[in-house]
C-alpha cells in the first residue's frame, strides 16, 4: 500500500479524502498550506501527492507543483481544481504545470480511488 | 418680360434718320429713346439698361465706338449695333472687338434693320440666360464647398475614429480620433493606407476590396494595439458607388479599453465567486458520498460528525449567497433606503447585545465610550446596523481569549468618527492592503478555525462609500486591529429637508 500526501486548505476536503484513502489501506499525511505541504513531502517522500490548486492565492498549487519539480521531487501529482469549467480555463498537463492528473471538485470516493490507483500503477511500471 | 416693351436706344446726329428709325421701331412695338449726339447717348445708355442700341459711327463729339464702349461697360448685355455709312472690313473688326453685336451699313432698309435687331435681341436673351446659369452654378459650387466643410467639421468632432478608404486602398477621409486609435502619426489623403493599418483591420478591409462580389454586411474586429494598453473595436462597412459597385470602405473605430478592463474584472469576479461557492459544495458532497457509501463502514458517531460539518458548511454557503445578493443590490442601487435620524451609541449597544454569547464565551471586555452630546446620524437603520455588525463581529471573532474591544464615538469636524479597536490577532501590511477585496480572508494558524464569507468588510466598504464616508485601518500583527469609520454628519440647515423626506417615506 502507498503513502499519499494531501495538501489542501479545506479541512473538510482533507478529512473526507483521507478517510477514502485510508479505507483502501493507504497511509495519508496532510498539510493545509503550501509551506507545510512542501515540508511533509520532503520529509516523508510519499508515493503520490494530491494538491489543491487554489489555496491562499489562486495559483498556490501550481507554484508548489513547480517547486517540487525544480527540486527534483518527481512524485506523481493529482491536482484538485474547482473553477476551470466556470472560467473557461482549460488546464492541460504540460511542462508549465508539471502535474500528472487533474480532478475537478467535487469528487466522488470512487473517482478518487480510480485516479489514485491509476497513477500509483503507472509509477510502479516506470 | 413679355408684357414690358423692349427698349431701344438710337444715337445719331442726323435728325431725319434718327426720327425715322424711331418711328419705324415704335410701330414694331418697341419703346425707343433717341439721342442726338454721343454725350447724350452715353448719358441715356448708362442710366438704364436698354435691350439694344443703334449707334452712329460718326458724331461730332464722340465717335460711336466710344459711346458703345461706355454703354457696354455698364450694361454688357445691351445688344449694340454700329451704324455706319462707311462700312468696311476694318469697321466690322473694330466694332466686334469693342463688343458690338453687329454693324449696320447705312443706308438700311426697315427689313434689314428689324432682322438685325431681332437677331441681336435673341443673342442678348441667350447671353442673359447663360449668365444666370453661370451664377447658379457658382452658387451651387459654393453650397457644395460649404457642405463639405460642414461634413468635415462634424466628422472631426466625432469621438470615434472615422477612416474612409477608396477601392484602391487609398485614404479618402479621416478624423483625428482615427489617428489616435490606430496609433498613427499621420495619414496623407490619397496615400495607400492598407499597409499602415493593424494586421487584423487590413485583413478585414481587404475582404471588401479584394472580394469579387459586393459584400453588403459590416465586419467588426477587436484589436489590442501593440505597445500600449489600447483596445479598439473597428467596424468596416462597404460604401456603394452610384452604379451599385463598391466605392470604398468606411471604418469606424471605437475605444473599448475601459470596457475590456471591466470585462476582465467581471470574469475575475465570477471565477472567484464560483470558487468560493464551489468549495463548500465540494466538501458537503464529499461527506455525503462517504456517508452513503456503505463500503466505507462509517461509525454512527463519524456519520453524525460529517452531517454536522456539512450543515456548518451549508450555513456559511447560505450566508455567502445572501452577502452576494446584498452586494449585487448595492451595485444595482436597488436598495430602498429609509433615511432617519439614528443614535449611533444605541445601535452599537443593540449589536453588542446580540453578540453577548460570543463575548461571554471568549471573556472579552467591552468598553463603549460615547460623548453624551453625540450628534445623531442620518442614515438607513438596516445599513448602518449592518455596517457596525460586520465590524464588531470581526472584532470578536478575531479576538483572543480574555481580550478587549474598545469602541469610541466622537464628532471630529463634520464627521461622526467611530473607532473600533480589538486586541486580536492583527494583520501584516500585505494582508491589510487586500482587506476590502471580495472573498479575501487572512489565512494563518490563528484564523484557520474562524469561519467567514470573506465579504463582510467588502460590504462595510460599500456602505461607507455610499454615505460618502471613509474607513481607516491600523493593525499590528499579533497585537490587534483598529478601524476608524468616518460618517458625515448632516448639518442643521439640511436637517429639515431630511425630516420631510423621512415623513414622506414613512407615510
Amino acid at each position: 500500500m502507498a503513502k499519499i500526501a494531501i495538501i489542501d486548505d479545506d479541512p473538510d476536503i482533507i478529512d473526507a479524502s483521507s478517510l477514502v484513502l485510508t479505507s483502501k489501506g493507504h497511509e495519508v499525511i496532510t498539510a493545509n498550506n503550501p509551506d507545510d505541504g512542501y515540508k511533509i513531502v520532503k520529509e516523508n517522500s510519499p508515493d503520490l501527492i494530491i494538491l489543491d490548486v487554489m489555496m491562499n492565492e489562486p495559483d498556490d498549487g501550481f507554484f508548489l507543483a513547480q517547486k517540487f519539480r525544480k527540486n527534483n521531487i518527481n512524485t506523481p501529482i493529482i491536482m484538485y481544481t474547482s473553477v476551470s469549467k466556470t472560467t473557461g480555463i482549460d488546464y492541460g498537463v504540460n511542462e508549465m504545470v508539471p502535474v500528472n492528473e487533474y480532478v475537478e471538485k467535487p469528487i466522488s470516493p470512487a473517482q478518487l480511488i480510480e485516479k489514485v490507483e491509476k497513477l500509483l500503477h503507472q509509477n510502479i511500471e516506470r | 418680360m413679355d408684357q414690358q416693351k423692349q427698349k431701344i436706344l438710337i444715337v445719331d446726329d442726323e435728325k431725319g434718320l434718327r426720327l425715322g428709325t424711331k418711328r419705324l421701331l415704335e410701330k414694331e412695338g418697341f419703346e425707343v429713346v433717341a439721342a442726338e449726339n454721343g454725350t447724350e447717348g452715353i448719358a441715356f445708355g448708362t442710366s438704364i439698361e436698354f435691350d439694344a442700341a443703334i449707334i452712329d459711327m460718326k458724331m461730332p463729339d464722340f465717335d460711336g465706338i466710344m459711346v458703345l464702349k461706355e454703354i457696354i461697360k455698364k450694361y454688357p448685355n445691351t445688344a449694340c449695333f454700329i451704324a455706319t455709312a462707311y462700312a468696311s472690313y476694318d469697321t466690322a473688326i473694330e466694332s466686334a472687338r469693342v463688343g458690338a453685336f453687329s454693324y449696320i451699313p447705312k443706308p438700311f432698309s426697315p427689313e434689314e434693320l428689324l432682322l438685325q435687331i431681332n437677331k441681336g435681341l435673341e443673342k442678348r436673351e441667350l447671353n442673359i440666360q447663360k449668365e444666370q446659369w453661370r451664377k447658379e452654378r457658382e452658387e451651387r459650387l459654393l453650397e457644395v464647398a460649404y457642405e463639405k466643410t460642414r461634413l468635415n467639421t462634424i466628422i472631426n468632432s466625432i469621438s470615434d475614429g472615422v477612416l474612409v478608404i477608396n477601392k484602391n486602398g487609398e485614404a479618402v477621409l479621416y478624423n483625428p480620433s482615427a489617428l489616435k486609435f490606430l496609433v498613427l502619426k499621420s495619414i496623407t489623403i490619397e496615400e495607400y493606407i492598407i499597409d499602415k493599418l493593424p494586421e487584423k483591420l487590413a485583413e478585414q478591409v481587404n475582404n471588401f476590396l479584394k472580394s469579387s462580389e459586393y459584400l453588403k454586411r459590416s465586419l467588426t474586429v477587436q484589436i489590442h494595439m501593440k505597445d500600449n494598453d489600447l483596445v479598439v473595436e473597428a467596424t468596416s462597412s462597404p460604401v456603394p458607388a452610384p452604379d451599385g459597385s463598391l466605392a470604398g470602405v468606411a471604418i469606424v473605430i471605437k475605444n473599448i479599453t475601459e470596457l475590456k478592463k471591466l470585462e476582465f474584472l467581471k470574469s475575475q469576479f465570477v471565477s472567484m465567486v464560483s470558487h468560493e461557492l464551489k468549495a463548500p459544495v465540494a466538501a458537503v458532497y464529499g461527506f455525503l458520498k462517504l456517508i452513503s457509501d456503505k463500503s466505507m463502514n462509517l461509525s454512527p458517531e463519524k456519520q453524525d460528525e460529517f452531517i454536522d460539518r456539512s450543515i456548518i458548511r451549508l450555513d456559511s454557503l447560505l450566508k455567502m449567497v445572501n452577502d452576494l445578493l446584498d452586494i449585487s443590490r448595492m451595485e444595482m442601487k436597488t436598495t430602498q433606503r429609509e433615511i432617519i435620524e439614528l443614535n449611533l451609541p444605541d445601535i452599537i449597544n443593540n449589536i453588542l447585545e446580540l453578540f453577548q454569547l460570543e463575548i461571554n464565551k471568549k471573556n472579552i471586555k467591552i468598553i463603549l465610550n460615547a460623548a453624551l452630546s453625540t450628534p445623531s446620524l442620518s442614515g438607513d437603520q438596516d445599513e448602518i446596523t449592518r455596517l457596525f455588525t460586520n465590524l464588531i463581529s470581526n472584532g470578536i471573532k478575531y479576538n483572543k481569549q480574555d481580550g478587549s474591544l474598545n469602541i469610541k464615538i466622537e464628532k471630529i469636524d463634520d464627521y461622526l468618527v467611530t473607532e473600533i479597536k480589538d486586541s486580536g490577532i492583527g494583520m501584516k501590511s500585505v494582508e491589510r492592503n487586500k482587506l476590502f477585496h471580495e472573498f479575501y480572508r487572512v489565512k494563518n494558524e490563528f484564523t484557520k478555525d474562524i469561519s467567514g464569507t470573506g465579504l463582510g468588510l467588502s460590504i462595510v466598504k460599500r456602505i461607507i462609500d455610499s454615505y460618502a464616508g471613509k474607513i481607516e485601518v491600523d493593525s499590528e500583527f499579533g497585537k490587534g486591529t483598529s478601524f476608524r469609520i468616518f460618517l458625515p454628519v448632516i448639518k442643521n440647515s439640511q436637517k429639515n429637508n431630511k425630516e420631510t423626506l423621512t415623513n414622506m417615506q414613512l407615510a
